[in-house]
């Protein structure tokens, strides 16, 4: 199959044609942080400063709040309503391999079991646009984790910086489909596929940050009750939450209630399993130590979900490591696991 | 074990309540109410189904939702059960409600008690306070269906006589000749006849023999910390050790990542587990 490219000065273009059928999401900074937002028609200069968004796109799936129903209370007694469906499917220009990789996992968990209407909604009908990194940061630690940083398989279309132009792949069914409607794009030449197998093998080695993860699973589970060492671990954590909050992941929610006059709402909103408050029962709270709660997010990642759906929920997208105040950093904490086969009690 | 049926879901989504309406409220103690309600919806009135062990999500639309049991037998179905123990926003707001309010139930959620294998054995049930509740359901379902079972015991605590929940189920039991009820309270008062004692010790005391047997605890805790080690003592093995647990829940379904306890999640996993399935992480995360 021959794959397709694009000259960077017909970006505009191509997501404007996008745009008249999907509504399409790129990087911006807009917000103040950098994120996945509305494109506003005209701007492409995130192509320049772009290297990963501070909020992971899980956002356009799991918003950080959502109006989950409506209620009215009458004569007749309440009345529920869902919210309106969006008119028009989202479209993400941009995402990293480590990124799109991470909602393929978040997928296990709002797949499992009984769905979750308000992610999969939107995730099924939406189209990921990949775009492989030329400038990972030091943080990143994505190929020790099984991502490539200029492939992917869990997007639809793939572009690769080949210079003057993107490489464009077509990695699924419906990344296919949406490149024969598409005008303007030109038949990639040997040269180009030569030139992207580079750029990928370039970045794949631009990663310096390796983590073994060789055995953690069995390494966690027998370190569980090493009170002393999830101590250590934890005792720079302040609690903040970001590392949770903004990891690709992390799916948690909190769900509440808004009353005004006899009209309510009910939304859920990012939560984190790093606040005390999140487990607090009336009568105890399981986790209101500090070590408990770090424990917590440490094996959710690298113990409990591969216990459960044998993969690892972290990508190595390194924002926990960027982002935390305090220098909290995963890799050194995997690493210095100890490595015992005998359950510490 | 099975999580929840698509077939009750609100509307097609499973995080749509169903509108139900309060048709009593007994109070139990001076914090725990029951209440029974059923379907605003005809239909599903006569086609729900749930069964013992199960749990929902009740709203108070406006104030939120909160996790409880169903804790009337599926074998009496003229209306279902719940019981509540006053401690925060939701369940104030509960005690708020008269007969004819309407509530929202989304459910049942989560696994059941093993009905096929406690089937021809003997049961010990060990309840503490409101974790009657859960136990309930079961102990009608099997008193129900008695000749299925063989012998039962029934081990009850809380803390002071006022604090004992469902005593009218208590009276029916001890009156029952086929069942051995046996009620205990930490504290005693000037008319108490019964057992004073914390329920592990009680339990060491009377000493049900482990053969043939499956235990089924519920309480607070601090209950379950303790009894765990006492039916170990008098030859449980983890296997023959249920428990229903209690942790704080959003969603209910797997989804929001609130109640696990290591690998599993109390609402798709559980709420009853095998004490063979949580050992690893009960002594720290319980
Ligand atoms: C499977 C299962 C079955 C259950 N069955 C029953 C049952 O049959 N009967 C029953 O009575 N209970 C049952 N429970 C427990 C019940 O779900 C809780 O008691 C209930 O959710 C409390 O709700 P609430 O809104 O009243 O309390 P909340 O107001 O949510 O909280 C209760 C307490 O937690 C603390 N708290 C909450 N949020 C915060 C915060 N942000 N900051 C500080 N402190 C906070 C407060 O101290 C408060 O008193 C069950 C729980 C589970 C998981
Ligand atoms: S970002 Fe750092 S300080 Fe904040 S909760 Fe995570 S580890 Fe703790
Ligand atoms: S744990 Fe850290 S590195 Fe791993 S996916 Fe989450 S934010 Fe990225
Ligand atoms: S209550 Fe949400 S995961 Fe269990």
């Amino acid at each position: 199959m021959a794959n397709k490219k694009v000259n960077k000065k017909d970006i505009t273009g191509l997501l404007k044609e996008w745009g008249q059928q999907f509504a399409v999401f790129a990087p911006s900074r807009e917000s103040g942080v950098a994120a996945m937002a509305e494109w506003d028609g005209k701007d492409t200069s995130f192509l320049d400063w772009y290297r990963n968004t501070v909020v992971p796109p899980k956002a356009s799936f799991l918003p950080p709040m959502e109006e989950m129903f409506r209620f009215q209370k009458g004569k007749e007694g309440y009345n529920i309503a869902p919210p309106p469906k969006a008119e028009r499917s989202q479209l993400l220009f941009d995402v990293r391999p480590c990124d799109a990789r991470a909602m393929a996992i978040l997928d296990m968990t709002f797949e499992q079991a009984l769905e979750d209407p308000y992610y999969l909604s939107k995730r099924k009908s939406a189209i990921l646009v990949g775009l492989g990194c030329t400038n990972p940061c030091e943080s990143c630690f994505c190929t020790s984790m099984g991502v490539s940083p200029a492939e992917s398989a869990d997007v639809d279309l793939m572009l690769i910086d080949i210079g003057d132009d993107f490489l464009v792949e077509e990695v699924t069914a419906k990344g296919k489909e949406l490149i024969s409607k598409t005008s303007g794009l030109k038949e990639a030449t040997k040269e180009d596929e030569a030139k992207a197998k580079q750029a990928r093998k370039a970045s794949y080695d631009k990663v310096t940050r390796k983590l073994d993860t060789g055995g953690i699973k069995d390494k966690l589970l027998a370190s569980f009750d090493d009170e002393e060492f999830w101590e250590k671990v934890a005792a720079k954590c302040i609690s903040c939450g970001i590392c949770t909050l903004l990891c690709p992941t992390c799916y948690c929610f909190d769900i509440n209630d808004e009353l005004v006059k006899q009209e309510g709402t009910r939304f859920r909103s990012w939560d984190s399993c790093g606040f005390p408050n999140y487990t607090k029962m009336p009568m105890e709270n399981p986790r209101q130590e500090k070590w408990r709660r770090v424990r917590q997010k440490v094996c959710h990642k690298y113990e409990f979900y591969p216990m459960t759906f044998n993969v690892i929920a972290c990508t190595g997208c390194g924002r926990c490591i960027r982002l935390c105040p305090v220098n909290w950093d995963i890799t050194q904490v995997i690493e210095s696991v100890p490595a015992r086969t005998e359950a510490k009690k | 074990m099975t999580v929840a049926d698509t077939k009750f879901f609100a509307q097609g989504n499973v995080y749509l309540p169903h509108i139900a309406v309060i048709e009593k409220i007994v109070e139990e103690t001076p914090g725990v109410r029951t209440y029974h309600f059923n379907f605003k919806d005809e239909k599903l009135r006569k086609e729900f189904t749930f069964q013992s062990g199960q749990f929902a999500q009740y709203s108070v639309l406006g104030t939120g939702e909160a996790t409880f049991c169903i804790s009337s037998s599926p074998t009496r179905r003229d209306h279902l059960e719940f019981a509540v123990q006053r401690v925060g926003k939701v369940t104030n707001a509960l005690n708020r409600l008269g007969v004819g309010a309407e509530i929202g139930f989304r459910g049942p959620y989560g696994n059941s008690f093993p009905i096929d294998f406690l089937k021809g054995k003997n049961l010990v049930f060990i309840g503490g306070g409101i974790g009657l509740a859960p136990l309930r359901s079961l102990i009608w379902n099997v008193i129900d269906n008695r000749d299925k079972y063989k012998k039962i015991d029934i081990f009850y605590g809380a803390r002071t006589p006022t604090d004992l929940c469902f005593k009218y189920d208590l009276e029916a039991w001890d009156k029952d000749k086929t069942v051995n009820m046996v009620t205990t309270v930490d504290r005693g008062d000037d008319s108490w006849k019964g057992k004073v004692g914390l329920v592990p010790k009680i339990l060491e005391e009377v000493a049900p023999s482990a053969k043939e047997t499956v235990a089924i605890v519920c309480g607070p805790p601090i209950m379950i910390r303790f009894t765990f080690p006492a039916l170990e003592k008098l030859g449980f093995k983890p296997e023959q050790t249920l428990t229903t647990l209690e942790k704080r829940m959003k969603c209910g379904i797997g989804k929001c990542g609130r109640c696990n306890i290591g690998n599993l999640y109390v609402c798709r996993d559980g709420p009853v587990f095998s004490y063979a399935q949580i050992k690893d992480f009960v002594s720290s995360e319980y």
